[in-house]
């Protein structure tokens, strides 16, 4: 498995397209609207398709250009429209209220973490990378801030967008740093995670309609 | 030998589809225990053939099958068998009273068996890839049946279970991946490098410092799955919201098959790192022991009180693969199919008194012996079982992990366990005695519908397993152990 140098015009499309997907953890982190929170994941995972072609373009792998319309069709179109359509339209969400910190706050954590990411992996500790360039700090960084948005968002919707982003980071990790699991745990992977969001889904229509809301804060009656 | 494997996955299933296609609920449910029935018959004959021959390989190392995962599917399908019996009466009981639509029957039933099913899958995937989307998508079926009830509070309990669940095990996929990487250098196709026997044959060429942050990840992601302090947090919750036989299947069979990944996570990293695993573990351990053991003390509903003792429990056998060694895997293994047939026992026992109380608070049970005689009796002996009183098995099992504590670690830890165990014992029996000898003044069950066969024998069965397990342990089962370590070690 050859590396892909920094310099070369695949792992310049690359990079960049890493900080993108870190500008939209970002941009979510930043923002009040559920609609924006949708849009932005959606363009996170078109950005994370995208990523995933142009490996597929540098190895010649089947298996990752699978991967890549995989995830514009699940991720990019079919999550965000499920989304959409069941919760924020069906449920009239528009403003997320439910936050524990401030945005200013939440993006200052933000990027403490994104420091901290850069800070502990270092491109130089990992000899065999499939890419010689800043990718795995950056998707280290969008895994945390995922993980940030699900700490600092309350509700429900929140946390599952917040748990997408995690996700997308998590892949962006491994088309840069293996290439890619064999297909089939690919697409098992895939098929976890369209289950996951369908329950979810559900789930949080079943608490909004009992209790008019779906926030987290809200729900206290099990604890201690 | 792959009619076996196929089998062992298919069987759990045949209830559900009979339901589907039309079979009414009690003779599904039946079918359905049959079928657990069967998959234990299974998971012995593996158990059999693998001690004699050795693993079996199938799908270039898709299926993997050795000691270790028969033993853990041996554990699995008897709490399936028990659970499954239990759940006829508790679903039927519930339909009747109108608490559950025949639809939400329906996805219990299917849901049930799909969990199952998926759970006995993962024992048998020798893929670490697949291990992660089989022990998710188990996740994921068993969550459907902690929400089923559909009140507000199991809406709740199963969002907690489900996004905590799913981040963590997002993080043990992170940690495979890591492990992925460190087995870049090897000569191995993509699909090997995530064969669990490939990469424990190759154990000491992995690459050390991703080796180490691989199995950190995976020890915290599938911790959660587990309920290892501090990731516990969702399991009290989903533990006292989902209906009874299915906290039963929760406790006795979903945590053991996170600990199972543990364990296979940790058998690699062990070549090269050594005592570091054992530490990690020893860490999480003890604060799930000690978490567990503390909000016993105060949990009020009993329910909940069962859930905190299951992370006390999975504390300990956390514990006993940190003690390492011969002494401490074979406390480690007899506590796992110890600790899921007294826990499933007793979340069945809950189960009843649940139906007959309608209450979760343990306060407003009192004096189960007088009104409900059987249900008192296996409630006391359970509980005497799970805190480890002799004449029962757990009482070996700790028994033996205490002294594999003095021979790894020295007296200190073995003392602090003791110590915690202690604590355990007071916090659980001072509650569960409450409830079964109490003094009246409670509310008396409005109706006292008499037992079913049904429900009672999986109660009389996993005490009278128990019980054999305190004083004998088969030759086979001590082959099956012994040669589980070997697997692994």
């Amino acid at each position: 498995m050859q590396s892909l140098s920094a310099s070369s015009i695949e792992g310049v499309l690359l990079d960049l397209s890493a900080v993108m997907m870190l500008l939209c953890a970002f941009a979510c982190l930043g923002s009040k609207l559920f609609d924006r929170y949708v849009a932005y994941y959606a363009l996170q995972s078109v950005v994370l398709s995208f990523a995933a072609a142009v490996v597929a373009i540098h190895l010649g792998s089947g298996a990752l250009w699978a991967l890549a319309a995989l995830t514009l069709a699940v991720k990019g179109i079919a999550i965000p429209l499920a989304t959409r359509r069941f919760l924020l339209h069906r449920l009239d969400l528009r403003r997320d209220v439910a936050l524990s910190t401030g945005l200013s706050t939440s993006l200052i954590l933000g990027a403490f973490l994104t420091v901290f990411a850069y800070l502990a992996i270092r491109p130089g500790t990992l000899p065999h990378a499939l890419v010689a360039s800043a990718v795995v700090p950056l998707s280290t960084a969008v895994i945390l801030l995922g993980g940030l948005c699900m700490v600092v968002r309350r509700h429900t919707i929140a946390q599952l967008i917040g748990w997408l982003i995690l996700e997308n980071g998590v892949f962006l990790g491994a088309i840069t740093l293996v290439a890619t699991f064999p297909f089939i745990v690919e697409a098992g992977i895939f098929l976890d995670l369209v289950a996951a969001v369908l329950i979810m889904i559900t789930f949080v229509s079943g608490l909004a309609q009992r209790l008019a809301t779906a926030a987290a804060p809200d729900l206290r009656e099990l604890r201690e | 030998m792959i009619a076996l494997v196929i089998a062992l996955v298919v069987l759990p299933l045949v209830g559900a589809a009979a339901h589907l296609l039309g079979v009414r609920t009690h003779a599904a449910g039946l079918l359905s225990a049959a079928g657990g029935a069967g998959a234990l018959g299974c998971a012995l004959a593996l158990a059999v053939l693998t001690t004699r021959n050795g693993p079996y390989r199938a799908l270039s190392g898709f299926i993997y099958v050795d000691p270790l995962s028969a033993f853990f599917a041996i554990t699995v399908a008897i709490v399936a068998t028990l659970a499954g019996l239990g759940s006829i009466g508790y679903v039927q009981t519930e339909q009747e009273r109108g608490e559950l639509s025949p639809v939400q029957v329906k996805l219990y039933v299917v849901f049930f068996a799909l969990f199952a099913a998926l759970m006995l899958a993962s024992l048998e995937a020798g893929n670490l890839g697949l291990l992660w989307v089989l022990v998710e998508a188990s996740t994921l079926a068993s969550a459907v049946l902690v929400a089923l009830e559909a009140r507000s509070s199991s809406f709740e309990a199963a969002w907690k279970y489900i996004i905590i669940s799913s981040f963590g095990v997002t993080i043990a996929l992170v940690g495979t991946l890591f492990l992925f990487y460190a087995s870049s250098a090897l000569a191995l196709d993509a699909t090997q490098r995530l064969s669990w026997a490939e990469l424990f044959a190759h154990a000491h060429a992995l690459q050390h410092d991703s080796l180490k942050l691989g199995f950190l990840l995976a020890v915290v992601g599938y911790g959660t799955k587990v309920g290892l302090a501090p990731m516990h947090t969702w399991l009290p919750d989903a533990h006292s919201e989902a209906p009874s036989p299915a906290s039963a299947m929760l406790s006795g069979a979903l945590l053991n098959t996170g600990m199972y990944a543990i364990i296979r996570f940790q058998a690699i990293a062990g070549v090269d790192l050594g005592r570091y695993t054992h530490r990690v573990l020893l860490v999480f351990g003890f604060t799930s022991i000690a978490i567990g053991a503390l909000f016993m003390v105060r949990s009020t509903n009993f329910k909940r009180l069962f859930a905190y003792s299951s992370i006390e429990h999975m504390g300990i056998i956390a514990v006993a693969l940190g003690f390492g060694g011969t002494l401490g895997y074979y406390g480690a293994l007899l506590h796992t199919l110890n600790h899921a047939i007294g826990k499933c026992v007793l979340f069945l026992c809950s189960g009843e008194i649940v139906l007959r109380y309608r209450t979760r608070v343990a306060t407003r049970v009192r004096g189960l012996l007088g009104s409900a005689p059987l249900l008192g009796v296996v409630l006391l002996l359970g509980s005497f079982a799970i805190v480890g009183s002799p004449p029962f098995g757990l009482f070996l099992s700790e028994f033996t992990i205490v002294r594999a504590g003095f021979a790894s670690s020295g007296p200190a830890f073995a003392f602090l366990l003791l110590a915690l165990l202690v604590l355990a014992f007071i916090a659980f029996m001072r509650t569960t005695a409450d409830m079964t000898v109490g003094g009246s003044g409670s509310d008396a069950p409005a109706e006292t519908p008499s037992m079913r066969v049904t429900s009672a024998f999986p109660l009389l069965a996993g005490l009278a397993m128990l019980l054999v397990l305190g004083v004998w342990i088969p030759g086979g089962l001590n082959d099956l152990i012994m040669h589980s370590i070997g697997a692994i070690t």
